[in-house]
C-alpha cells in the first residue's frame, strides 16, 4: 500500500511543481523594469484581484507598484507612497534604500532581491515596489484586511478568567501572546507550511524555560511536513503526532491565550498558525486535557473539588453505560434487590437485549450531539426538543428503551461534557462503544481487560517525548500538586519537571500570607 | 499488517456472541425459599418468585395495587436440588438465587435435621451466604404467605425485622460458625406460623416474632420464648435498643431506661476442677420514661433506679439461663468458646464431656449500669413540682 503511493509520488512530483508554477528562489529581479513586469502578469495570469500601478518617480523614472486587492492599506499607500514619489520636486534619486530613507514614510519596508520574494510579500499583502534599473525592490508592510474582532471563545468558557481568544490572523493572535508575556525572551520562529496557502506558521516559546531539544525536534516535524495546504491547525496536529493510531490527542488545542501563555510558562512549545483560531501546544499529558485554565483563576480548594468531580466523571463518561450491560446482563447479584426489582420491572417491555439498548441510545445520542453542533442556530432548538421527547419519554413510553437505560445515557452525556478540553471528550466517548461491546460479551471481566488495554495504550504513548501519562506514570509525586488536586499558588513552586527542568523555579519560596510577614501599613 | 490482526481479534470477540448473557426478564427473581419435610423421606421447596410486570415503573414507582408483586411456587423432591428442578419446570423464567435474603425451614424440618439443606444453600453458587435464616412454626411455606402490609414482600419484611435486631438476627454463614463452634449449638429466630398472620387484623396484633429456635448440631430441640431470647442476646452480647422497665423497690410508679451501649464479657475461671463462668456486664443507658417521683438529677435517686436496672438484667440472665442450661442444656451462649480460649489445655482434655460440665458451669453475674442521661426533661413533668421527690 505504501509503497504504491511513493511510487505515485515519485512519479507525480515533477508535474506537481510544475503546476505551481514558483520560479526557482534563486532568480533574481532583473534591472529591466519590462522583463520583470512581464514575468510577474505572467504567473498571475487571470488573476483580477492583482492591482498594477505604473508611475513615474519624479517625473523621469519608471516604477511598478504592485498588490492585491483588499490585503493592502491602499490609502496609506497613496498617501504615503505614490503621492510622494510622483511629487516632482523629488530628487532624481532611485536608489531603493535611500528612497526609504528619505521620502517613503511607511514604517514597515523591506528590501527585497529576488522574484519569489516579491511574489512572497504580495501575496501577503505587501504592496511591491519595483523601480527601473534597480535590481531591488521595495515590499511595504501595509498588509490590511477583514478580520474578525476578539471575542470569546466559544469552545472554552469559564465563569473567571480572560475573555479573550485568539481570531484567524496569526499578527493579532502573536499580539494576544506578547501582551501577556512581555519579556524579550518570548520567541516567535516564523515558518511557512503549504504548497498553495503558504501557510504561516509560528512556534512560540519562552527561552529559558523551554528545553531546545523540544524546539529543535518540533521545527525537525514541522518542516517535514510537504503538503499543498493548510487551512486549520488540526493538518499539522495530525502531520507531528507521536501514534497517530491512537484515538487519544497528543498535541492540546486552545484558542485561549491564557491557557498558551500558562503553558509557555511551564517550557510548552505553542504552535499558531494562521488562518485558525485554534493554536497547538505541545506536549501534553492526559491530565492537562483534564484541566481548565479556570483551575488555576479559583481558589484552590474550589479548583480541587472541581478537578476531582471532574476526574469522576470522566471515569463515569468512559464506562457507565458499559457497567450497566455488564451488571444488567451478567452479574444480576450485584445490584441492590430493590434497584434490581425495579430495572426489572422497566425492563420487563424491552425487546432488545442490554447492550443493543445501550447501542441505540448511545448511538443516538451522539447522532443528536452532532446534529446540534452543525445545524444552524436557529433549528438548534428544534433539535433539542425533539431529542428530549425521542430520547426521553416517547422511546421509554413506546417500549423500545428502559427508564434506567435512559438515565444512564443521560449521565454518561453530561460527563463527557464535563471533560474541558473537547476533544479529550472525543476520545473517550469513542472509546466508549467497544467497552460496551466487551461488557455486552465478557461482562465485568471484559470491562476489566477493556480498562487494562486502555491504561497500557495510556502508558506506551508519548507527546513529542514525554510520557502521556505524567505525573502518574512515571510517578512524580512532586507534581501531583497540580494534577490530582490544584495546590494554592504560593505552593505550585516548581515547573513540570519534564518541560521545565531548565529553569525548574517559578516563583520565590514561602509566598504563604500571614499576617508575620507584614505589609500592613502601621 | 496490524490492522488485519486488530479485525481479526474484534470478530472472534464478536464470534463468542453473547450466548451466556441472562436478561433481567428471562430470570424469576426469588426473595425467598421456604423448605418443609414430606412424608416419604421428600422435601419441599417454595420459592417466593418477584413479578416485575406488577411494579409498573413511571406512574409513582410503586406498584398499582391491584395484585400481589410477589408469587409462589413449590414443589418437591428427594433434596433441595431435586425439587429446586422440580418447580424450575413449573417457571418460564430461570430460577435466580442471587436476590434471595431469606430461608425458611419448616419446624418438622428442622427438628430432623438440617445439614443437608445447607450444605445446598452454602455450595450452591447462587444462594447468598448473607441471607437470613427463620424456623417456622408449622409449615415454612405458609410463612412466604405471610401477608406484610408495608413491605413489598415477606422477604423484604423479615429481612428488615433481622436488621431491627429485635430478636436474634442469624445468617447462613452465623449459623455455620455457630455450629463450628466449641458448643455445637446453633439458635435460630423462630417466626409464626403463616396461616395465624393473613388478614390485617392478625397482622397488626400479632407478634412475628416468637422466640427462637434451639440446635444441637444440626437438629432442633427446642423453642425459647421472646423473653429468653432477650437474656440470652445479653449473654451474646447481641443487644441493641429495647427499653428495660423496672420498678424500683420501696417506690411507687415505674421507670423504663433505654441501653445506648453495653458490652458483655465472658470470664470463665477453673479452680480445684470446678469450672465456673463469671458475666461481666457494662451498659450505659438514658431514661426514656419515669413514672415515679423521683427527681433523677440527684445521684442518690439516680442509684436506686441504677440498681433496680441491675438487678433486672441479673433476672433476665438468670432467667434464661434457667432454661438454657438446666433445662435445654444447650450451650447458644458458646460458654465453650469461652473455657477453650482461656483454659486450651484443660479444654483439650475435658471437651468430650462438656455435655457434662455445661448444666454444671456456675454461673455468677458482675453488672455494671451506669445511667447517663435523664432524658430531656431533669424532674417528673406530669407532677406539680412540689410533689417530686428532690431528696
Amino acid at each position: 500500500m505504501n509503497r504504491n503511493a511513493r511510487k505515485w509520488w515519485r512519479m507525480n512530483k515533477q508535474k506537481l511543481q510544475q503546476q505551481q508554477q514558483m520560479p526557482e528562489s534563486s532568480t533574481q529581479i532583473a534591472k529591466e523594469l519590462a522583463a520583470n513586469e512581464a514575468v510577474l502578469r505572467e504567473l498571475y495570469t487571470n488573476c483580477t484581484d492583482v492591482v498594477y500601478r505604473s508611475f513615474l518617480i519624479g517625473g523621469s523614472t519608471k516604477a511598478l507598484v504592485i498588490y492585491i486587492d483588499g490585503l493592502s492599506n491602499t490609502e496609506e499607500l497613496d498617501r504615503s507612497v505614490l503621492s510622494s514619489l510622483m511629487n516632482g520636486k523629488i530628487s532624481k534619486e532611485t536608489h531603493a534604500r535611500k528612497l526609504v530613507e528619505k521620502t517613503i514614510s511607511v514604517s514597515k519596508w523591506r528590501e527585497i532581491t529576488t522574484l519569489e520574494e516579491c511574489i512572497e510579500s504580495i501575496s501577503n499583502g505587501c504592496p511591491v515596489l519595483l523601480i527601473d534599473q534597480q535590481e531591488a525592490a521595495l515590499s511595504f508592510g501595509l498588509e490590511k484586511w477583514e478580520k474578525r474582532a476578539i471575542e470569546e471563545p466559544v469552545a472554552e468558557g469559564v465563569v473567571r478568567g480572560p475573555r479573550e481568544g485568539f481570531t484567524e490572523s496569526l499578527n493579532v493572535n502573536t499580539s494576544l501572546l506578547r501582551r501577556l508575556i512581555k519579556s524579550p525572551a518570548l520567541k516567535m520562529e516564523l515558518m511557512q507550511i503549504g504548497g498553495y496557502t503558504k501557510t504561516k506558521v509560528i512556534l512560540a516559546y519562552i527561552d529559558g524555560i523551554v528545553d531546545p531539544t523540544l524546539v529543535t525536534e518540533l521545527k525537525a516535524r514541522l518542516n517535514r511536513i510537504d503538503i499543498d495546504g493548510v487551512l486549520e491547525s488540526g493538518y499539522i496536529e495530525e502531520l507531528i503526532e507521536d501514534h497517530p493510531s491512537s484515538p487519544f490527542p497528543q498535541i492540546l488545542s486552545t484558542e485561549r491565550p491564557d491557557v498558551a501563555c500558562g503553558n509557555l510558562l511551564e517550557g510548552r512549545v505553542v504552535i499558531l498558525v494562521d488562518g485558525t483560531p485554534f493554536i497547538l501546544i505541545a506536549p501534553t499529558t492526559l491530565i492537562a486535557l483534564l484541566q481548565s485554565s479556570e483551575d488555576y483563576y479559583q481558589r484552590s480548594f474550589a479548583s480541587t473539588a472541581i478537578r476531582l468531580l471532574r476526574y469522576v466523571f470522566t471515569v463515569m463518561s468512559f464506562l457507565l453505560p458499559s457497567l450497566y450491560v455488564a451488571l444488567i446482563t451478567f452479574h444480576h447479584e450485584m445490584v441492590p434487590t430493590s434497584l434490581l426489582i425495579s430495572m426489572a420491572s422497566s425492563r420487563e417491555a424491552v425487546p432488545f437485549p442490554a447492550l443493543v439498548e445501550a447501542l441505540i441510545m448511545e448511538i443516538t445520542f451522539e447522532a443528536l450531539r452532532e446534529a446540534g453542533v452543525r445545524l444552524p442556530k436557529q433549528v438548534g432548538a428544534a433539535v433539542s426538543i425533539v431529542g428530549a421527547l425521542v430520547i426521553g419519554q416517547a422511546a421509554v413510553q413506546a417500549g423500545l428503551v428502559s427508564a434506567p437505560m435512559v438515565i444512564v445515557v443521560a449521565i454518561t452525556g453530561i460527563a463527557s461534557f464535563m471533560i474541558p478540553h473537547y476533544i479529550a471528550g472525543i476520545a473517550i466517548r469513542l472509546l466508549r462503544f467497544p467497552m460496551m461491546f466487551l461488557a455486552g460479551t465478557l461482562g465485568l471481566l471484559g470491562i476489566m481487560l477493556g480498562i487494562i488495554a486502555t491504561v497500557v495504550h495510556l502508558c506506551t504513548i508519548r507527546s513529542v517525548g514525554v510520557p502521556y501519562l505524567t505525573p502518574f506514570a512515571p510517578m512524580k509525586g512532586k507534581e501531583l500538586k497540580d494534577a490530582l488536586v490544584r495546590a494554592p499558588w504560593w505552593m505550585l513552586n516548581t515547573r513540570p519537571r519534564l518541560t521545565g527542568e531548565s529553569n525548574m523555579y517559578r516563583q520565590a519560596q514561602g509566598l504563604k500570607p500571614d499576617p508575620s510577614k507584614g505589609g500592613d501599613t502601621s | 499488517m496490524k490492522a488485519k490482526y486488530m479485525v481479526l481479534v474484534f470478530c472472534s470477540l464478536l464470534l463468542g456472541g453473547c450466548w451466556d448473557r441472562t436478561e433481567i426478564n428471562d430470570l424469576a427473581i426469588v426473595t425467598a425459599a421456604a423448605i418443609d419435610n414430606e412424608e416419604e423421606q421428600k422435601i419441599r421447596l417454595s420459592i417466593q418468585v418477584f413479578i416485575p410486570r406488577e411494579l409498573t415503573s413511571g406512574q409513582g414507582g410503586t406498584g398499582n395495587g391491584g395484585g400481589e408483586l410477589t408469587t409462589v411456587y413449590s414443589g418437591t423432591g428427594l433434596n433441595i436440588s431435586d425439587a429446586m428442578s422440580k418447580v424450575q419446570a413449573k417457571l418460564s423464567r430461570k430460577i435466580f438465587w442471587g436476590h434471595c435474603k431469606v430461608y425458611l425451614f419448616g419446624e418438622e424440618a428442622a427438628k430432623q435435621g438440617m445439614a443437608e439443606h445447607i450444605d445446598f444453600l452454602v455450595r450452591h453458587p447462587g444462594p447468598r451466604n448473607r441471607a437470613y435464616l427463620y424456623v417456622t412454626r408449622g409449615k415454612a411455606k405458609e410463612g412466604l404467605a405471610i401477608k406484610t402490609v408495608l413491605e413489598r414482600s415477606t422477604a423484604e419484611a423479615l429481612r428488615e425485622f433481622a436488621s431491627l435486631h429485635i430478636g436474634m438476627a442469624v445468617t447462613l454463614i452465623d449459623y455455620r460458625n455457630m455450629l463450628k463452634s466449641e458448643s455445637e449449638a446453633v439458635a435460630v429466630p423462630m417466626i409464626e406460623n403463616g396461616s395465624k398472620l393473613q388478614t390485617p387484623a392478625q397482622i397488626q396484633t400479632k407478634s412475628i416474632l416468637i422466640g427462637t429456635a434451639v440446635f444441637k448440631k444440626d437438629k432442633m430441640i427446642g423453642h425459647i420464648s421472646p423473653k429468653v431470647t432477650r437474656g440470652l442476646m445479653w449473654l451474646r452480647n447481641e443487644v441493641t435498643e429495647a427499653a428495660i422497665t423496672i420498678q424500683p423497690p420501696h417506690v411507687k410508679g415505674i421507670v423504663s431506661v433505654m441501653p445506648s451501649r453495653s458490652r458483655v464479657t465472658l470470664d470463665p475461671v477453673i479452680k480445684n476442677g470446678k469450672w465456673s463462668l463469671l458475666v461481666k456486664v457494662d451498659t450505659e443507658g438514658d431514661v426514656v420514661e419515669n413514672g415515679t417521683l423521683l427527681n433523677l438529677m440527684n445521684p442518690d435517686l439516680l442509684s436506686i433506679v441504677q440498681k433496680a436496672v441491675r438487678d433486672d438484667i441479673q433476672a433476665r440472665i438468670t432467667y434464661s439461663l434457667g432454661t438454657l442450661q438446666k433445662g435445654l442444656k444447650v450451650d447458644v451462649a458458646n460458654f465453650a468458646g469461652a473455657f477453650h480460649r482461656k483454659y486450651p489445655k484443660e479444654w483439650e482434655q475435658n471437651k468430650d464431656q462438656w455435655e457434662k460440665i455445661y448444666p454444671e458451669v456456675d454461673v455468677r453475674s458482675q453488672i455494671n449500669v451506669k445511667i447517663r442521661r435523664p432524658g430531656l426533661i431533669s424532674a417528673p413533668a406530669g407532677v406539680p413540682q412540689e410533689d417530686v421527690i428532690k431528696e
